[in-house]
């Protein structure tokens, strides 16, 4: 038992969304992995939107003592949301994001926590894992349009067991339902990101329903990475691309419709193709101007947000620097290290 | 070693990305340079991401010389956010940029502070015998240094040159971002500042390799584009989008007139396809108006706004003078 005076090493963090494991299973199972640390921990479940009786068992673990707390959303805001929402509560140095159901085995838990020795962020992987034909083709393709759009190579976004540390929550905002993308955007935010082979849990091994929904949605969440990585302190790069074609492919239209105008004396007025060549112009520049305007944007507010993240700002100031040198040149104990781990997104 | 606890009045900024050969040999260059000028002075090194040894070798030296503010970026941001972020970190007076590759000379400092002392707040560098591949890095840079000129209206020479020096509290105040490196003056020059343009020298590469191919072409012209809407026309964005519209109004006209009344038209009777072009021309015309007010909208909102450029060189030429 560890004593309730040492602080709490890890928090996890369980938004409860449609998909649970009862609560009795899912926290014996997660007791046990967590148990097996030897590390105060605390467990925060967010429930988004009411989930009443999922909420009275789990606070039927409250009453009994047990190291739960229990937040409730009052309507759904999505899984990323809650994550934040969840964050706010946390006071452990690592966290740990773990499903509502049963996705790995609990046990699982310390290797990812393990793995934050050489990285900031580790996510699980299932492995093995059990799915059919169909599924791997969906999950590969998914995967496959990720790297080509961020050229980043991961294995198992859909794997919610990841552990991090604080520091990354801290600095890269969540909304929605971006949870998947954490390990992009932390990526893209220099931060390290490891993946951790983790044993699919028996329960995780049934066929999950996709509807084209669904589908739908995974392709606007990987467009809405590509826009934000990519693109986000450049909008004329993005728009100016896709106006200047549009407009060429309307003005060369045009001016193949005056050349038949001119040469073969074929009416202008009797030509439908000329009502697309002026859409297609018309078009372009309006994509164009909407680059424009994002510029404007990025122009007059980016006063506050800054393009780098900075690691560390190194600078040791003179007289420490004066006593090393006649006492003990390598020291680790003078280190002065300033201003570690700064900011600079305020944005 | 003495060191001023006042703020400096120099700060060097050295951006570099992976060149670990070079860092060692800039720094020994930098204080040669500066020392014999007898002015208090720091240099703030960027570590760009640096995959190589870098990052190791600059902590070595901010361990030697409290005179080196050594800045370290989780992951390569380019040579802008480098820039900027040393910028940011600066506390000098006089800000003087350069290359980490060792082209620029560390000895020309001298020279742009005493073009700085004349009252100039910003210096630019001009490389007059540059020493690179005639083809594929000289002949680009020739022209887009030229279109640069002719947009923006700052007749400088040399944009890509990173030896530049800025008055500490002008250039802080001037939004650097994506790529806009090679862009500083023409963003400055909405403050209305005096730049000078000197010759400095220019080395052939030492160590490592060059990091900029001829690619850029495109995105150049693209930030140019911004450039010139941000220089000239961020205060009115209507105005700007509203003559954006007018070709567009003027070739809906056009088309409306020829396709509704037929003694106008070619064919001799009404089109239906030639007045639908005009409509659709027109609506183009009247979103990109809405778009001026938006944009009217997002400037009033902003926080960072050309008109207030105004009062920081006018606060900078009355120090100068003094």
């Amino acid at each position: 038992m560890i004593l309730n005076s040492t602080p709490i090493l890890v928090s996890v963090i369980v938004p409860v969304g449609t998909r649970k494991t009862p609560v009795a299973e899912l926290y014996a199972e997660y007791k046990s992995g967590l148990e097996a640390l030897g590390a105060r921990y605390e467990l925060i479940f967010v429930l988004d939107g009411p989930h009443p009786q999922y909420e009275s068992a789990l606070l039927q673990l409250v009453a009994r003592g047990e190291p739960v707390s229990v937040v409730t959303l009052t309507r759904y805001f999505g899984e990323a949301t809650a994550l934040m929402v969840g964050f706010e509560h946390a006071t452990g140095s690592i966290i740990v994001t773990l499903p509502a159901y049963l996705q790995v085995e609990g046990r699982e838990i310390g290797k990812l926590i393990a793995a934050l020795q050489e990285a900031d962020i580790a996510i699980g992987y299932r492995e093995p894992r059990a799915s059919n034909w169909f599924q791997t083709v969906r999950r590969r393709s998914f995967h496959g349009l990720l790297r080509y759009v961020t050229r980043l190579r991961f294995r198992d976004l859909g794997c919610s067991a990841r552990a991090l540390k604080r520091r990354i929550l801290e600095e890269v905002r969540l909304y929605g339902n971006q949870e998947s993308f954490l390990p992009v955007l932390a990526e893209r935010q220099g931060f390290r990101v490891a993946e951790v082979a983790v044993r699919q849990s028996q329960q995780d091994r049934h066929h999950e329903i996709y509807r084209p929904r669904n589908y739908l949605r995974g392709f606007l969440d990987i467009f809405n990475v590509f826009f934000l990585v990519r693109f986000t302190k450049r909008p004329l790069r993005f728009f100016g691309m896709i106006g200047i074609a549009t407009l060429a492919v309307g003005m060369i239209e045009l001016l193949y419709l005056v050349f038949d105008r001119i040469v073969f004396h074929i009416a202008l007025g009797d030509r439908p193709a000329l009502i697309i060549a002026s859409l297609l112009i018309v078009l372009g520049v309006q994509i164009f101007a909407l680059g424009l305007l994002g510029e404007l944007v990025i122009f007059t507010h980016a006063g506050g947000s800054k393009d780098y993240q900075v690691d560390r700002v190194i600078q040791y100031p003179a007289d420490l620097l004066a006593h090393s040198a006649e006492e003990q040149p390598q020291s680790e104990r003078h280190r002065a290290v300033v201003g570690v781990d700064e900011q600079a997104d305020q944005s | 070693m003495e060191v001023n606890r006042l703020l400096p009045k120099l700060s060097v900024i050295v951006p570099f990305y992976n060149e670990e050969d070079s860092i060692d040999p800039m720094h020994r260059a930098i204080i040669g340079a500066v020392e014999p000028l007898g002015i208090s002075f720091e240099m703030v090194f960027v570590d760009d991401g640096s995959r190589d040894s870098t990052a190791l070798r600059g902590e070595q030296i901010a361990r030697r010389d409290p005179r080196v503010r050594f800045v370290k970026f989780r992951r390569n941001y380019g040579q802008t956010a480098a820039m900027a972020a040393g910028i940011d970190y600066a506390s000098g007076e006089i800000l003087v940029t350069m290359d980490g590759d060792l082209q620029n000379d560390p000895a020309d400092i001298g020279l742009f502070l005493a073009k700085m002392a004349e009252g100039y707040d910003i210096v630019v560098g001009w490389r007059h015998r540059r020493q690179d591949k005639l083809l594929s890095r000289k002949v680009p840079s020739k022209v887009a240094n030229w279109l640069i000129g002719k947009v923006t209206g700052v007749p400088i020479r040399d944009n890509g040159c990173s030896l530049k020096a800025f008055r500490g509290s002008l250039i802080k105040n001037i939004p650097l971002y994506s790529e806009m490196h090679r862009f500083i003056p023409a963003m400055a020059w909405i403050a209305g500042p005096r730049i000078a343009e000197i010759k400095v020298r220019h080395h052939a590469r030492q160590f490592g390799k060059s990091k900029y191919g001829l690619s850029r072409i495109y995105k150049v012209l693209l930030d140019l584009m911004v450039i010139k809407t941000i220089t000239s026309f961020t205060s009115r964005p209507l105005v700007w989008f509203s003559l954006l519209s007018l070709p567009l109004t003027l070739v809906g006209i056009a088309a409306l007139i020829g396709g509704l009344l037929p003694p106008f038209s070619v064919s001799g009777r009404i089109s239906m396809t030639l007045a639908g072009s005009g409509i659709i021309f027109w609506m183009g015309a009247v979103t990109l108006v809405a778009s001026g007010t938006v944009g009217e909208l997002v400037y009033k909102l902003g926080d960072m706004r050309p008109e207030d450029f105004a009062r920081l060189t006018k606060r900078i030429s009355v120090a100068s003078h003094s």
